[in-house]
């Protein structure tokens, strides 16, 4: 979307009265209005956004308790942070994380949106809760998937205690919090890639199904064939903006096991809140961000670069 | 309609389109900025606004509203009124400090001693002694021990906060449990057998499976890294020397109260780590000795929980449990001026903290309040708030008064402590591991102090 001040200043660029000064080779005058509409949205942005990125890159470079000035220590942060087994913890748990969630919310969010798309009775019903997590907020469902997962009054082993399974310890083990936080996450996060995927659903011409459909292609072979390659551009900008979203875990990790026990469930987020609000190292917060950012951005190129090459 | 048409605004007055958009752009511009041009902290000479940040978000928050309550009501008259904001425990110091730097902190807030040292040094927290004699606090009214709590050997050894209540930790013990199990209420576990016993006849399993600690506690934070702190300095561990050089002395005495804790799971299985609110789970029956501070005591009391207090057993050696104690500290303002009105304010909430250390939490520092008749009947039953009074007498497991304390202090769940230790309680190090880990870590923090 265009700015609206450029837009301003395009229209009165190419008013008659422009024209005309322009044909007489005389220079327009700046229209600063345009300025004043872009500068709403600018200024916060450059202050709360780009600013703090810079401020931020350079605090990554110094040790500083935000009293006094930065002192400058090079790349010492970068080196400490290497040395962290903390560090290298949050990084592995991170990508397991990913291995989790970024396929459970694509599967689900596709067979979800296959499912409504069917257009059965009470689908628009089913439209609507399957969204309503994503509109909840992070504490919340942090909150109730506690409640869901305790080992000994939780819904969840509840129901699996009915068929005999023995209560599973979802967050207070080291060998199953993460698959914990993970469950909650797939079910807030599949709100968003369900809708994305049932608009792209609907979207794919009626003619393209019914075609296979009349050449003899069954259900499994439509959704292969005709389906899927129509909805590559969509399963691609599901998988990498959950991509990005699961490098980004925070809010479920904090509220449901504060990164533990023994932080078999931190993320890179969560230990640089850590480091940053609880312990006050601000430069090596700011170092953990800018290697978080380093690996978001490699992570996304890659998977652009590999899902292109598949189409 | 391009820019320049005009537009009607009223009879006879038309202007162009352009202007409009000017005018309504400018109006914008003003209106938007203006409640930010003018933001430094506006302070009214008259009436005095003071502003007040609080961390106590259980159930003694409610009652520290009601103190400033009651001193706004005392001042109405006065044009003095404290504003209090409530800023997570987590975030506090962080905020404390964003604020300071950037000329807005709030005139005093709370704070626990020895945890302090780097606004200390850095200037943030206000030393006291003076502003007291100015405004009359009555220092001789605080127990010595209160007062040495509150100052800072290692930066001019002032004093930098007013001490509000002395805690401690200490087990509150389910009634109801105990009656059930046939133990006699009259005579807690005095030492770490007796515990361990009280523990198991209490404990319920389900096959090989805690279902109801005995002694409740929880896999991984704070609770099992208090546990061990109290019980390693009862076995004679020290996280610093007296003379803050040289970091975990005896180690084999931490090492042993590692083990310890573990056995609470793994041998005499009286405890679950299965627990992931162990307040909740107290309050609900779902834990018979549970220790933790005066602060739960209202919330208890108020939802009818048939619970007692009892001595922290003698486990190790010597009978010790953790010391916390809070306080009021005063931020440095860009009008010094303010810091006499701040503490006046201060002397009255001190004064009067007959209720706090009461009903809110803990025991009073101040020598006036603890002889006063009505200190044992007052508040909530002697017997739910007793223990936490009588037991200051050995709480004198005290924080490390270094800047990096917050690094030391056994009551954490998410510092180098209670980070190093949780790979303990998980079983994925050794108790030697985490040990030379702590030494190594806490020594390099003490040198660089």
């Amino acid at each position: 979307m265009r700015p609206r001040g450029v837009i301003v200043t395009l229209i009165s660029a190419t008013s008659p009265a422009a024209a005309r000064r322009s044909a007489q080779g005389e220079r327009a005058p700046i229209d600063w209005i345009g300025y004043v509409f872009i500068a709403f949205f600018a200024l916060p942005f450059l202050l709360f956004n780009v600013a703090p990125v810079f401020f931020g890159t350079y605090v990554a470079f110094t040790e500083w308790r935000i009293i006094g000035t930065p002192e400058w220590i090079g790349l010492e942060n970068f080196r400490e942070a290497f040395d962290d087994e903390w560090v290298w913890l949050a990084f592995r748990n991170v990508v397991l994380y990913a291995v989790i969630i970024v396929p459970g919310v694509t599967i689900l969010g596709l067979g979800f949106a296959l499912f409504v798309n069917q257009g059965y009775p009470l689908s628009g019903l089913a439209r609507t809760l399957f969204f309503a997590p994503n509109v909840v907020s992070a504490t919340v469902i942090g909150l109730v998937w506690v409640w869901i997962l305790d080992t000994q009054f939780g819904l969840l082993n509840n129901v699996l205690g009915s068929v005999g399974i023995s209560p599973v310890p979802w967050l207070t083990s080291a060998d199953w919090s993460l698959v914990g936080v993970s469950i909650a996450s797939i079910w807030w996060d599949l709100g968003l890639a369900f809708v994305l995927l049932l608009a792209a659903l609907q979207d794919i011409p009626r003619d393209l199904v019914e075609a296979a459909k009349v050449d003899g292609a069954g259900p499994f072979s439509r959704l292969w064939h005709v389906i899927l390659p129509q909805l590559r551009p969509v399963l691609s900008m599901v998988i990498t903006l959950q991509l990005i979203s699961t490098l980004r875990i925070f809010s479920q990790v904090y509220v449901m096991t504060n990164g533990g026990p023994a932080g078999s469930s931190s993320s890179p987020i969560h230990y640089m809140y850590t480091v940053a609000i609880v312990r006050n190292l601000y430069g090596y917060a700011s170092a953990l961000a800018i290697m978080l950012f380093v690996v978001i951005l490699l992570v996304t190129v890659v998977q652009r670069f590999l899902l292109k090459e598949a189409r | 309609m391009n820019s320049n048409d005009p537009v009607k605004l009223g009879p006879g007055t038309t202007v162009s389109r352009r202007q409009v958009l000017r005018t309504s752009a400018a109006a914008a511009t003003v209106g938007l900025t203006t409640p930010y041009l003018g933001a430094t902290r506006v302070f009214a000479a008259n009436p005095v606004e003071i502003v007040h940040w609080s961390w106590l978000a259980a159930s003694d928050g409610e009652v520290w509203a009601k103190m400033i309550d009651a001193f706004n009501e005392a001042h109405k008259d006065k044009g003095v009124t404290i504003r209090m904001e409530l800023v997570p425990e987590e975030q506090y110091v962080t905020k404390v400090l964003a604020a300071t730097a950037t000329g807005r902190a709030p005139d005093f807030g709370w704070g626990t001693a020895g945890k302090g040292a780097q606004l200390a040094k850095d200037g943030v927290t206000v030393p006291l002694d003076d502003l007291a004699k100015e405004v009359g606090l009555a220092i001789d009214d605080f127990s010595a021990s209160s007062i040495t709590a509150s100052r800072y050997p290692k930066y001019g050894n002032a004093m930098f906060m007013v001490p509000m209540d002395l805690m401690s930790l200490q087990p509150l013990i389910n009634l109801d449990h105990v009656a059930e199990a046939g133990l006699d209420p009259n005579a807690p576990p005095q030492g770490g057998d007796d515990l361990i016993e009280w523990g198991k006849a209490m404990t319920r399993m389900d096959g090989d499976r805690v279902t109801r600690s005995g002694l409740l506690m929880t896999g991984s934070g704070v609770q099992p890294t208090v546990t061990w702190g109290i019980v390693a300095e009862q076995m004679g561990f020290r996280r610093a020397s007296d003379d803050l050089k040289t970091a975990a002395v005896n180690p084999e005495a931490g090492i042993n109260a590692m083990q310890w804790v573990l056995e609470l799971f793994d041998t005499h299985k009286v405890s679950t780590r299965d627990v992931t609110d162990r307040y909740k789970e107290f309050g609900t029956g779902n834990g018979s000795i549970f220790w933790t501070g005066p602060w739960t005591l209202n919330g208890y009391v108020g939802q009818g929980l048939n619970f007692m207090a009892a001595d922290f057993p003698k486990i190790g050696d010597q009978r010790r449990t953790y010391f916390e104690m809070g306080g009021l500290e005063l931020y440095t303002q860009s009008d010094p001026g303010r810091h006499k009105a701040t503490m006046e304010a201060v002397k009255w909430l001190s004064d009067n903290s007959f209720l706090w250390t009461t009903v809110g939490r803990g025991a009073s520092p101040r020598q006036s309040i603890l002889s006063r008749d009505d200190y044992k009947t007052a508040g909530h039953p002697w017997k739910v708030r007793g223990a936490f009074v009588d037991g200051m007498a050995y709480a004198d497991i005290l924080e490390i008064p270094v800047v990096a304390g917050p690094e030391f202090t056994i009551y954490s769940g998410g510092n180098f402590l209670a980070r190093t230790l949780e790979g303990v309680w998980a079983g994925t190090k050794t108790p030697e591991a985490a040990m030379a880990e702590l030494q190594e870590r806490w020594q390099q923090a003490l040198d660089e102090d």
